[in-house]
């Protein structure tokens, strides 16, 4: 019976098939039956069945990219609430690239930094003071607010000054050893967010805890970007990047090194790899993703405040990859969608229902109990759920395998003469 | 020709002197080995020389040039590889990326070229790899290449760890215990492949070891450390019949 | 401007105690368990808070009881510390035995995870029991010790003002410092704290010589959370107000404390536990004073984390401990 399911289950016919109408069916309930969040969330998790198909990775990415930029949209435009699915969709793209950011620096090089959202916050108000008057208070030149095409070009200036940033804590920080480094990150995240909340002294920069509003929307040929649906696309073409690069690094040079330096920072070194380096790089590109999706929010928002930024937003992301699995890129985006659709979706839905049968006298749920509340509740019994039971996450991190014929076929040429007997001295000594 | 000059190094831990006022020289191409008995101070004597530790006093030269005030990487970017008597491999590495690890400061590719996966980035990797592949099937390894490091037997492990540093192209290699808690069919295996490195590699080997047999059949020169200090340096032959080294392998007892 | 901070010190100085004592006897819990397991344990901050809840929540219940408001305050005070000292105590064996021990050997970022989702979960709970009892998370409790004392701090030279403080700065300060002692003559004396010492040493070789490791840290987890527990009591009867998340930055700092006093060091914990508390306590008072009013007292968590930092950077082993290389 297993061996049948399973030869069922690998049949690659079968399975597009299946695909194929699960998509259909998904999409089709979503366009037409607008309040459905269930065949929304379906639609959403036919990306991560594709993940575990049996298929060319060109080909996954294909058909991904097809529901990402195609699909995904058009299913939820059936109605009323498709400024709303967008939203959802956009928040997650937003967490996503934050996530693996993070996963760089705690999954891959082992460093828990506990303040990642200093980072987000960095990318956030690099944009929102210059699109808005708040820059005119400190700058001797220039005009401000500057005008919604500078948000693209604002989309590298925060990634620096979140690398920026991200260098400038690591300095002090990554000499301080490996346990230190949780509550120091943690203090600097608390500092960076201090600094905005009173940043309206003795020069107003941040404009403090009122926080800044009317940041100009983002404006491209000619239009303004400032619909949930206009958001989706800037970040899941940002999100893309985001990906490509974070494999890219993975599997290179930089990732192994990474890596080594997580596993065994003795070991790494004896390697040649210098620590402070090789960990603030880590810091530095973890923060430049985190500080991209800030601009993108805070131009998503039009207004922007230190409580956006706390603790607590830091250790949400945190949450994601650990559940994903840390060093795991496919993880951290599954961990990354489940919590934040937990949080914007899953759980105000529940608190809706969960009233409304209070309403109806069905029975009553303390509201010290209602879900919304719960959150950090929640966090925390997955944390340890996770750490506990499960410590390399929903989708564990896998090594890159090498495919030993490409590694036979083609010596580096000065091998090339080498006879096997010669490279291979051991064979003659086993006698 | 000298490629590693030690000249006085001295190296205390607050009220223990670990090493005393050591002087030795390596001889390039010559298999050298430092014995002693337990807590001897071999394994920091190799510390100071690869700037995990800074000695107290004292001076250390590869090729003529001091190394003391080296990080650990700056001495293995010079050309200083070692292998650790606690085995300190890249568990949850596979193999193959263990030994690439070793490659990285020979590997000259920068961001730019990763994120955008350049064909110079493309082709260095793809020769990495497969030098990579070439060390490990010299070092059989090769049916191991996408295992974890940490799913490796012992030996393997041992093996892993000098063909990993071996891959940092170094001039002189440190072993410490390379042969520890190998059956003595591996120990066999690792002495030929020891013996052989050094003309394929063109590496200087200078190694730590307790067993005594692989010790006298390969070394050239042999330095013998008692509580800190060296109490003889010579060859095989040598230090096999001086009455300090036995005093202090056995105890007095046995040189009366 | 020294004239005005010499004529604020006498408070600074009596508040400085008090958040000192509190910070010094949170830090004892912080610097046992990290000298024993080499670990943060971060939700010590949510057993010092669990303490002031369940400390609070003793004090309404008995004197909700008529016939007892005839036992003295002191009276009270003492069972209620003991009452609560227990029960967080066995909620620090409890989580060590859950979130710690089955991960001894697993890499270390691990239980750092743990631990902060214990945090939360410490912290919800608590959130949920007080909402649930009280309609509102943020509760008062009875007051007590609440006679103000005017410190003639003037009479003895007239550069200073008055300090003025209530009773229970006294008790406060008094029962930490009985904690800290019976705690350091613990260590120090006694069967067990030995034991202690031996295995923050050597475990393996501590376990060698018959000694049962895990009953030592279990032992250990209790007194460092029934110490933060009766903090917490003391807290609360001190500040009158107390929340759900008030353990999270007032463990950081206590941390803070202990490292700065040197992480492992039991008396190390004390000195840095007071410093900081006077530290901190002088900064919110002069820091604007002395940036010319560009940096407020909103910036006096900004100067505990700057001095962690200062110290992990200068002198890692901090006040009272000694360095230490790694084996390699
Ligand atoms: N980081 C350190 N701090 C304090 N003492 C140390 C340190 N490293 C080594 N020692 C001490 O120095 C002495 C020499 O140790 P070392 O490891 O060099 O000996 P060894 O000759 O390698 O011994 P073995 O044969 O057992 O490996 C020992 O007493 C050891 O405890
Ligand atoms: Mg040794």
């Amino acid at each position: 019976m297993k061996g049948k399911l399973a030869t069922f289950f690998s049949n690659k016919q079968l399975q597009v098939i299946l695909y194929s109408l699960f998509i259909i069916v998904t999409s089709a309930a979503l366009y037409f039956s607008q309040k459905s969040v269930v065949s929304f969330l379906l639609l959403l998790s036919s990306l991560l069945i594709l993940h575990f198909m049996n298929l060319k990775n060109v080909t996954k990415w294909i058909v991904a990219l097809g529901l990402l930029f195609i699909l995904i949209p058009f299913a939820s435009s059936g109605g009323p609430a498709f400024q709303s699915y967008m939203e959802v969709a956009t928040m997650v793209g937003i967490y996503i690239s934050m996530a693996l950011g993070l996963n760089i620096v705690v999954g891959m090089a082992g460093l828990l930094d506990l303040g990642f959202v200093a980072f987000f916050a960095v990318g956030a108000y690099s944009y929102s003071i210059f699109a808005t008057s708040q820059a005119s208070n400190f700058m001797p030149f220039g005009n401000f607010p500057l005008g919604g095409e500078s948000f693209w070009g604002f989309l590298i200036v925060g990634g620096i000054m979140a690398a920026i940033a991200g260098v400038l804590i690591g300095v002090p920080v990554l000499r301080v050893k490996g346990d230190y480094l949780a509550i120091v990150t943690l203090g600097f995240g608390e500092i960076i967010r201090i600094i905005f909340n009173n940043g309206d002294r003795p020069i107003n920069i941040t404009n403090g805890a009122m926080g800044i509003a009317s940041v100009t929307p983002p404006e491209i040929f000619g239009m303004t970007l400032s619909f949930p649906n206009q958001f989706y696309f800037v970040t899941l073409l940002i999100l893309m990047f985001t990906i490509f690069a974070v494999l890219r690094m993975e599997h290179s040079k930089l990732g192994r090194s990474w890596k080594a330096v997580r596993e065994n920072e003795i070991a790494a070194q004896a390697m040649g790899i210098p620590l402070v380096k090789t960990k603030l790089l880590a810091f530095a590109l973890g923060a430049s993703f985190s500080g991209i999706m800030g601009v993108v929010f805070a131009a998503k928002q039009a207004f922007i405040d230190p409580t956006s930024f706390t603790l607590m937003e830091s250790f949400t992301i945190l949450v994601m990859v650990v559940l994903g699995g840390m060093g795991s890129v496919p993880g951290v985006i599954l961990g990354a969608a489940v919590v934040t659709i937990l949080n914007l979706q899953v759980l105000t839905e529940l608190t809706n229902w969960l009233n409304q049968l209070s309403l109806s006298g069905v029975l009553t749920i303390p509201d010290a109990l209602s879900p919304a509340k719960m959150q950090k509740f929640i966090f925390g019994a997955l944390l340890v759920a996770f750490a506990l039971y499960r410590p390399k996450g929903l989708i564990p991190a896998k090594n890159k395998i090498f495919d030993v014929k490409k590694l036979k076929d083609h010596r580096p040429d000065h091998l090339n003469n080498d006879t096997k007997e010669n490279s291979i001295p051991i064979d003659k000594v086993q006698v | 020709m000298t490629i590693l000059e030690v000249t006085n190094i001295t190296k205390q831990f607050g009220g223990l002197t670990a090493n005393k006022d050591i002087t030795m020289n390596v001889e390039e191409g010559k298999i050298t080995a430092v014995i002693g008995p337990n807590g001897a101070g071999k394994t920091t004597f190799f510390n100071m020389i690869t700037g995990v530790y800074q000695p107290t006093s004292g001076d250390i030269k590869l090729d003529g040039k001091s190394l003391v005030g080296l990080r650990p990487d700056e001495v293995a970017k010079k050309g200083i590889s070692r292998t650790f008597q606690n085995i300190r491999l890249f568990g949850e590495m596979s193999v193959i990326e263990n030994v690439l690890v070793g490659m990285h400061t020979h590997l000259k590719t920068n961001l730019i070229g990763i994120l955008l996966n350049l064909p110079f980035t493309k082709k260095e990797e793809a020769s990495a790899e497969k030098e990579a592949y070439r060390l490990l099937e010299y070092f059989e390894l090769d049916h191991l290449l996408n295992e974890k490091a940490n799913n490796l037997s012992y030996g393997a492990q041992r093996k892993l760890e000098i063909a990993r540093a071996l891959a940092t192209k170094p001039k002189l290699i440190l072993l410490d215990e390379p042969a520890a808690g190998m059956n003595p069919k591996e120990t066999k295996e690792l002495t030929e492949v020891i013996k052989r490195m050094g003309q394929e590699f063109n590496v200087t080997v200078l190694l730590i070891e307790h067993d005594m047999k692989l010790v006298m059949e390969i070394s050239e020169h042999i330095v013998v450390l008692d509580h800190g200090e060296k109490i003889a340096e010579g060859n095989p032959e040598q230090i096999r019949t001086n009455p300090k080294v036995i005093e202090a392998y056995l105890g007095s007892a046995a040189v009366h | 401007m020294l004239q005005e901070i010499l004529q604020s010190l006498p408070q600074v100085l009596v508040d400085g105690l008090t958040l000192g004592a509190v910070y010094a006897v949170v830090a004892l819990g912080y610097t046992m368990v990290y000298g024993i397991l080499q670990l943060i344990n971060f939700a010590h901050g949510e057993v010092f808070m669990s303490g002031a809840f369940i400390g609070t929540a003793f004090f309404i219940l008995i004197m909700g009881m008529g016939w007892a408001s005839a036992i003295p305050q002191f009276i009270l005070l003492i069972i209620v510390l003991i009452l609560t000292a227990s029960i967080t105590g066995l909620v620090g064996v409890g989580l060590e035995r859950v979130a710690y021990r089955p991960l001894r050997n697993a890499p270390r970022l691990i239980p750092l995870i743990t631990a902060i989702g214990i945090s939360f979960i410490l912290q919800d709970v608590v959130r949920f029991i007080a909402e649930l009892f009280n309609g509102n998370y943020i509760v008062t409790g009875p007051s007590l010790f609440s006679e103000q004392i005017t410190l003639k701090a003037s009479a003895i030279s007239s550069i200073f003002y008055d300090a003025r403080f209530k009773t229970s700065f006294l008790i406060v300060l008094g029962v930490a410092i009985i904690l800290m002692v019976a705690l350091d003559y613990f260590v120090n004396k006694t069967k067990w704290g030995t034991a202690m010492r031996a295995v923050a040493l050597d475990r393996e070789t501590a376990s060698l010589m018959s000694i049962n490791v895990n009953k030592v840290i279990s032992i250990t987890f209790f007194i460092g959370s029934a110490l933060g527990g009766a903090t917490g009591v003391l807290f609360a009867v001190q500040y009158g107000t107390i929340d759900p998340y008030i353990g999270f930055i007032l463990g950081l700092k206590a941390f803070i404390a202990a490292v700065l006093g040197g992480i492992g060091n039991i008396r190390g914990a004390m000195v840095g536990g007071m410093l900081l508390g006077l530290m901190e306590m002088f900064a919110s008072a002069n820091l604007s004073l002395l940036t010319g009013g560009v940096f407020g007292a909103e910036y006096k968590d900004v100067f505990a984390f700057a001095i962690l930092i200062l110290v992990l950077i200068f002198k890692p082993e901090g006040l009272l401990g000694k360095p230490t290389a790694e084996k390699v």
